[in-house]
């Protein structure tokens, strides 16, 4: 394996008209904490260097650079003004496999220098379709969602990768991610072929898109120094067709900030589906609370009429990881077992009440009170509660 | 000013319905249990291309890659959306693909159909491996302007161009809706909250008459299938299956519990007394929120 030939790990930033996003910071900390470690074990001339791609942005070079990146390569031109992916894949791939820019980045590995060793992209509208494309021109591997990354050397023996020998594959990117139902943890690897009977092909960078919010942005420090790389990007005539014609912020469908309460469901409503929901949504009403899901909800898991499904089934309802995040005063959660991309979604309630028959499901670690039970059951004993202690008029 | 030609690529997907979905004993996925039908997303790929028939003409080619015969999936896809040929990928050299030895094998596909496309159209992402990955690669590869999360679209027919709007959603500012402009051909990735409805008398009845000729023509589906083999397909062994994926699946765990933020106190929902103890929690936390 030739890896002197794959250098750095890029981050590719995102902003909306330069203002940058939480994630670009938090998947820079998370580099510079890999980066930290890696320059110490391996090799301490890899860097971490943000891209940046846009009109009029040079004015981030200085945040990202306080953020954590060594370097920043900046694309500054009107035709990366709008979010357009084929004029942005284009232009990341140029920045990845350009030997002047890799030479200002470090000059001593200007000769050997082909592509990054690694990527990371945001999880996000942007970065998935970005990530997708960027590796489906660079030819290499990319896993999606991912919440957790560490570096290491491993000793593989697998079928196909390398014809069931065992091999080392030093300073591999463990990718992990979490499955649908949340319960899962998938460790992704993308690794060169090595298997004797087939051509060797090499797979750097090893890339991954990374789900907002599950790193940390580091403090920003004034100290840090980086130097700024000006990148003029090549853009095909014929792309310049695609026009984005408006871009709107829209107000999301269903809105948790405005509510103290919040009601969830999630699994649990599965023996009666339409009937539950319809209880639920009796009890939201006698607390004005505002009524979430957990992500399996919005994914046609159950059967309901037309009215409830396309009410209360929908990603925008979703809370967790995957949906929105909420600080309710008063979170109550019906049958959610507590996934952690759900738990990541609600633990900013002041307080938690969950009901559960398992009373020993994960929620439970995050709630304050844990009521056993089905829902079925215990909603309309709390209704009748409620009635008695807190008249309507009280609550709103 | 030539009808357009529409491709759906589909994935058959484990049933997530009420009924067909298992669970094992922790709330893991039970693959075995659990039956397989045309993905939800998929579905509305094929929704999103019948809209184009009905409204400018043109010609619908389903394209799968599957070990199972996805008889299931072709036939929804067909009903869905008029489709007037199917195509399946099938080969033990496909299995255990990555996304992008996934993405190779419809490329392939997709230059096989009958002629060059204007639109192609996928879902959002899959159910089961949801990476959302699939759509954009095959784009890629294909050389097509990629449109993800499209909302509504529309074609002018005499410039040839497509009008589209995308739901953009980042964390941290509110969604986005981006209209865009661009040349045919492109990929198409539709979005969940994709619908479509037609607004002239004379659109609604074209439908009408499509559907009725779909369903009938979804009742012998088999005589619509072609089958393809990697060598068929002319795809290189190298860039598909297991050997063409630079990702492995290194293991699978269970996700560890996190710290416990809070410790909770257990109450029994059938004691009238813990009951009243959770209202008067519910009460207190209101009452907090007074004092704010």
């Amino acid at each position: 394996m030739t890896e002197e030939h794959y250098r750095h790990v890029f981050v590719i930033i995102e902003h909306i008209d330069g203002k940058l996003l939480p994630v670009s910071l938090e998947m820079l900390g998370e580099a510079r904490r890999l980066f930290d470690d890696y320059n110490n074990r391996y090799s301490a001339n890899e860097k971490v260097v943000a891209v940046v791609l846009g009109d009029n942005i040079q004015n981030l070079s200085k945040t990202l650079i306080e953020h954590g990146a060594d370097c920043v390569v900046v694309a500054d031109d009107p035709a990366l003004h709008s979010l357009i992916n084929k004029i942005h894949t284009k232009v990341i791939c140029q920045i990845c496999l350009d030997k002047d820019t890799a030479s200002k980045i470090e000059p001593s590995y200007a000769s050997e220098f082909q592509r990054p060793r690694y990527m990371f992209f945001a999880a996000d509208g942007i970065g998935r379709h970005l990530s997708s494309t960027v590796l489906a021109e660079l030819d290499s591997g990319l896993a999606s969602d991912v919440n957790k990354l560490v570096i290491s050397d491993l000793e593989i023996s697998h079928p196909v990768k390398t014809g069931g020998k065992k091999i080392m594959y030093n300073k591999t990117l463990e990718m992990y991610r979490v499955d649908f139902s949340g319960f899962l943890w998938t460790t992704i690897l993308c690794l060169d072929n090595t298997n004797e009977n087939y051509p060797l092909r090499e797979y750097s960078p090893q890339a991954c898109n990374i789900i907002p919010g599950a790193f940390e942005p580091l403090k920003p420090d004034s100290a840090r120094t980086g130097n700024v790389i000006d990148f003029k990007p090549k853009i095909d005539e014929d792309d310049l067709k695609i026009k984005v014609l408006s871009q709107k912020f829209v107000e999301s469908e269903v809105d948790f900030d405005n509510y103290k309460a919040v009601v969830g469901f999630g699994r649990g409503i599965q023996e009666s589906p339409e009937k539950n929901i319809k209880l639920i949504e009796e009890f939201a009403t006698h607390l004005n609370a505002q009524i979430g899901t957990s992500l399996p909800i919005s994914k046609n898991v159950f059967s309901a009429s037309p009215a409830t499904t396309s009410t209360y089934m929908i990603p925008a309802r979703v809370i967790g990881t995957s949906g929105q995040k909420i600080s309710p005063m008063l979170y109550i959660a019906f049958g959610i077992s507590g996934a952690m991309q759900h738990l990541s979604g609600m633990e900013d309630s002041q307080f938690v009440i969950s009901v559960n028959p398992d009373e020993n499901a994960p929620i439970k670690d995050a709630s304050d009170i844990l009521l056993r039970g089905r829902l079925e059951d215990v909603i309309p004993l709390l209704m009748d509660e409620i009635k008695k202690q807190l008249p309507e008029m009280e609550i709103k | 000013m030539s009808e357009l030609n529409l491709a759906v690529v589909v994935k058959l997907e484990p049933d997530l319905s009420e009924g067909n979905i298992s669970y094992n004993a922790d709330g893991t996925l039970d693959r075995q249990k659990t039956k397989n039908t045309l993905g939800p997303h998929s579905k509305i790929a094929a929704q999103a291309a019948f809209y184009a028939k009905v409204k400018y003409g043109g010609k619908i080619s389903i394209g799968t890659m599957s070990g199972h015969a996805a008889n299931n999936a072709l036939q929804i896809a067909m009903e869905t959306c008029d489709a007037d040929l199917l195509q399946l990928y099938s080969d033990h050299k496909f299995a255990g693909a990555d996304t992008i030895g996934t993405a190779e094998v419809l490329k392939n596909g997709i230059e096989k159909m009958d002629g060059k496309m204007d639109i192609v159209f996928s879902g959002h992402r899959a159910t089961d491996g949801e990476t959302g990955q699939v759509g954009p690669q095959i784009a890629w590869k294909l050389g097509l302007t990629f449109l993800g999360n499209v909302i509504s679209y529309d074609v002018d027919m005499e410039k040839r161009t497509v009008t589209a709007k995308r739901l953009v959603n980042l964390r941290g500012v509110p969604e986005i809706i981006q209209e865009i402009e661009a040349p045919l051909p492109v990929f198409i990735a539709i979005d969940p909250s994709y619908k479509y409805y037609f607004d002239t008398v004379s659109l609604r009845l074209t439908a009408e008459k499509y559907k009725r000729e779909a369903h009938e023509r979804a009742q012998h589906f088999d005589d619509y299938i072609q089958t393809f083999t990697r060598e068929e397909l002319g795809a290189d062994e190298t860039l598909v299956g297991l050997i063409g994926s630079p990702t492995i699946v290194y293991n699978v765990q269970r996700v560890p519990k996190g710290k416990a933020t809070r410790s909770a106190k257990v109450l029994d929902g059938s004691n009238p007394e813990h009951i009243r103890q959770t209202v008067t929690a519910i009460k207190e936390a209101f009452s907090a929120m007074v004092i704010k």
